[in-house]
């Protein structure tokens, strides 16, 4: 009965990020912590761990256990269960998590609780859930608490524990549905008297209308009490169950199979062969339910007296085993040579892994679809297929971070002749060189042109006759200035005319010097300007010397050890994923094997019922034919 | 004699048989736990090639990053990022729904890293989503900035304006 409560586990797929308590804000624009967050919530588990694991390498401390957490949950995430279990037992025994006020804390209990109960730890998913305080629970969240603590406490912990808290789920709301199947369930493992299942499962029928998909559970919990029906000997209640469940879903093949044998049970084989006929025109043969009921039909046509038929339909049974036998062992051996594993695992998409998500089954026209569908309803058989997925991923990955390094070493061989080349043209030296020339000229031409317009009058510009001149003039001036003394016979006409002859070569000069003046400060202007781009530029290749040994230095080390590293790991992965290979193998051999046997059986029984039933149809011809001749 | 020989052969054969299956059920554990071991180096090993790439393609003199964040605001749904830097689409991104409840629940997105000239720089940012009535929000979001010789982090914030009952959207320099 074991088998009935993974049937039951309803609950949506949880995803890791909902383990998690609500989250304040990063701390001081931590980039590392906050983008660790936005990698946990958005389910990228491989990206939050690696910036989980980074944050503890540089030691960051005021984060409390809530890395711990953020740990746990991306491991539990990347299916790492081992791990993440370690974790929470760590967290859930200690005494010291308070940096959690009283709601977030209950929530975080739930949603641990949650995440062991869907990954089958339920004994660590009632410890988990008997932590959490129902006061503090969110509104949002009572009746999936309740739900949860009800189911485990059925199968887990003290079934009388779990009346109050179904007790205490809204009817109206969609976990009432599933707490009340489970309850069912408990309810046929201990023995308690039918018409309390019957009640119960009558109960969880009328509240599927308040579920997303009423229809299918509505088949689901039919099927459920079908079966539970049929094998009780409750023929009549089975039926009334099992005609309830919808001819396109997907618990169709079961449920015809199952309302078939129920009909037999009540004599009734004439309707017994509709829902069988039904099921084995509608699906296809390597269905389990179908091979039953290849061997099932037969059986019922003997019944009915139908002899002559009844052969027929063995001999029919008899072929499509032989087809089934041999369509298992081409699978086997697909199996054996890598044709059916291979390309399943190299059409998952490189970035996709982890616990959460779903192996991808597509094999257009590939002759294992059916089988592989089928075998994958197994859980186990899932688990080790996404484990076997994980590692292809990561060969990927390892294979990809190979030819990053291999272009990470270009970029820094690249670097490092630039670097070359920026040394050897000794930019800086000829900068400063052209710098310091252009500097001794600026200052040159500073003392020239200090020395050349001292004076405001432009004498300092004047030629060598003007400078005669000059002095000319002064003599002239010393002359009539000692000729009045002596005598007053000398004309002011004279001083004068001396005077508008200085003043008109005056205005020359002053004219000159102005205009030199503008031409000179443009120049020094432009000098000024060329010292400046000089400078920059000087900077500019100062700064790119500087910078250029860091852009490559040690980085080649780097990449060989990170190389090297990523090489070995590669081979150590390389061998987990053959061993893993051969235990999806394994396992799929087995239950290749177990089907064969199945399929022989089934044929065993076809070809013996065939024989004896030729025989009758033989025997009576010839007694028939003995009568006639007598 | 004969008897006692048989027992003791069917003695040894179920011990050897018992062995052979603990030895079995313990190589099952131990490819597990081998495979998760596998897991945490591979994530580590892959931690240490995103810094190596972190310091060779963005040297700290010339790095550049912008991240985008937002408060739990009643009435935005983000959908859609898309970045200009000095008149040019660097990058944009499509949010799923889980991305915008990561966002929403504190995280930080970072969605685009690389280098950056000292000097003036400018950084538009278009933010598509929509309000409470599924009605389409677009916004513009513009930044002047300038870079030394240093990292430089930029932030697009949503943050909710209680006033309003509105979304505000701005670019933080980080410093």
């Amino acid at each position: 009965m074991r088998w009935f409560i993974w049937l039951l586990i309803l609950s949506p797929v949880a995803f890791g990020d909902d383990l998690l308590p609500d989250e304040r804000r990063a701390i001081a624009r931590d980039p590392i912590y906050g983008q660790a967050v936005y990698s946990l919530h958005a389910g990228e588990y491989d990206k939050a761990l690696g910036f989980n694991y980074q944050l503890r390498k540089q030691g960051r401390k005021g984060y409390g256990r809530i890395l711990d957490i953020h740990e746990a949950t991306a491991q539990l995430g990347l299916g790492m269960s081992q791990h993440a279990q370690k974790q929470y037992k760590r967290l859930l025994s200690d005494s010291r998590v308070s940096f959690l006020p009283a709601p977030a804390r209950a929530q975080a209990w739930f949603y641990m609780a949650k995440h062991f109960y869907n990954k089958g730890l339920w004994a660590s998913a009632l410890t988990a859930i008997r932590k959490v305080k129902s006061a503090h629970i969110a509104d949002d969240l009572k009746d999936e608490y309740h739900f949860l603590a009800t189911t485990l406490e059925l199968f887990k912990g003290k079934p009388a524990k779990a009346d109050q808290h179904i007790l205490a789920i809204n009817p109206d709301s969609k976990w009432a549905v599933y707490a009340y199947m489970n309850l069912a369930v408990s309810y046929t493992e201990r023995d308690v008297h039918i018409s309390k299942v019957e009640a119960v499962f009558n109960k969880a029928l009328l509240l599927t209308s308040n579920t997303d998909k009423p229809e299918a559970l509505a088949d689901k919990i039919n099927l459920m009490a079908g079966k539970f029906f049929y094998a009780t000997g409750r023929g009549r209640s089975a039926i009334k169950h099992l005609k309830s469940v919808s001819l396109d879903g997907a618990y169709t093949p079961k449920a015809l199979l199952t309302y078939g044998w129920a009909l037999t049970e009540q004599w009734q084989y004439h309707d017994a062969l509709q829902p069988w006929y039904m099921l084995k025109t509608n699906h296809s043969a390597l269905n389990q339910d179908v091979q039953e009921t290849l061997i099932a039909i037969p059986h019922l046509l003997e019944k009915l007296n139908a002899k002559v038929m009844a052969l027929g339909a063995f001999d029919y049974a008899t072929e499509q085993f032989d087809d089934i036998y041999r369509q298992l062992g081409e699978s086997a051996t697909r199996l054996n040579t890598g044709e059916f594993i291979e390309p399943l695992m190299k059409q998952q998409v490189s970035d996709r892994w982890g616990a959460f998500e779903s192996v991808d089954l597509s094999l257009p026209n590939h002759p294992d679809q059916i089988y592989l569908k089928d075998v994958m309803s197994q859980g186990y058989f899932q688990g080790e297929l996404k484990n076997l997925r994980d590692l292809h991923v990561m060969r990927s990955q390892l294979q990809f971070a190979r030819t990053d390094l291999k272009a990470f070493d270009i970029i820094a061989q690249t670097r490092k002749d630039e670097y070359q080349i920026i040394k050897k043209e000794a930019q800086v030296s000829k900068h400063q060189a052209h710098l310091s020339d252009l500097e001794s000229r600026y200052k040159k031409l500073l003392s020239r042109i200090n020395k050349a317009f001292k004076n405001p009058d432009g004498s300092g510009l004047a030629s060598e006759p003007e400078k005669d001149q000059l002095a000319s003039f002064k003599g002239v001036s010393k002359q009539i200035n000692e000729l009045s003394k002596r005598s007053s016979l000398i004309e002011a006409s004279y001083s004068d005319r001396l005077r508008r002859v200085e003043g008109v070569l005056k205005w020359t000069l002053s004219e000159r010097y102005n205009e030199r003046k503008k031409q000179v400060s443009q120049n020094l202007a432009l000098l000024e300007d060329k010292i400046r781009q000089t400078k920059k530029q000087f900077k500019a290749a100062q700064y790119a010397y500087q910078v250029a040994p860091k852009t490559f230095n040690g980085f080649k080390q780097k990449i060989q050890i990170l190389d090297q590293t990523y090489q070995q790991q590669l081979a150590k992965l390389d061998k987990v994923y053959y061993k893993q290979r051969e235990k999806v193998g394994s396992i799929v051999k087995v239950d290749i094997k177990k089907r064969q046997q199945r399929v022989m059986d089934y044929q065993l029984q076809a070809r013996l019922a065939a024989a004896r039933l030729f025989d009758e149809t033989s025997n009576k011809q010839r007694i028939v034919t003995g009568e006639v001749r007598q | 004699m004969k008897a006692i020989h048989s027992i003791a052969n069917s003695l040894v054969l179920f011990i050897s048989l018992c062995m052979s299956f603990s030895v079995f059920a313990a190589d099952q554990a131990g490819l597990d736990a081998e495979i998760e071991e596998l897991k945490a180096e591979v994530i580590e090993l892959n931690r240490d090639l995103f810094d190596l790439e972190e310091q060779l393609l963005y040297p700290a003199t010339t790095s550049f990053a912008v991240f985008v964040s937002m408060d739990a605001v009643p009435d935005f749904e983000i959908q859609a990022v898309k970045l200009n830097l000095d008149e040019q689409d660097v990058t944009s991104h499509i949010y799923r729904a889980e991305q915008v409840e990561a966002l929403r629940r504190g995280g930080i997105q970072k969605i685009y890293a690389g280098n950056l000239k000292p000097g003036m720089h400018n950084l538009k940012a278009e933010i598509v989503g929509k309000d409470r009535d599924g009605r389409p929000v677009k916004r513009m979001v513009v930044a002047d900035f300038g870079k030394a010789r240093s990292s430089k982090y930029l932030e697009v914030k949503i943050s909710n304006n209680p006033n309003q009952n509105k979304p505000d959207f701005a670019i933080v320099e980080w410093k």
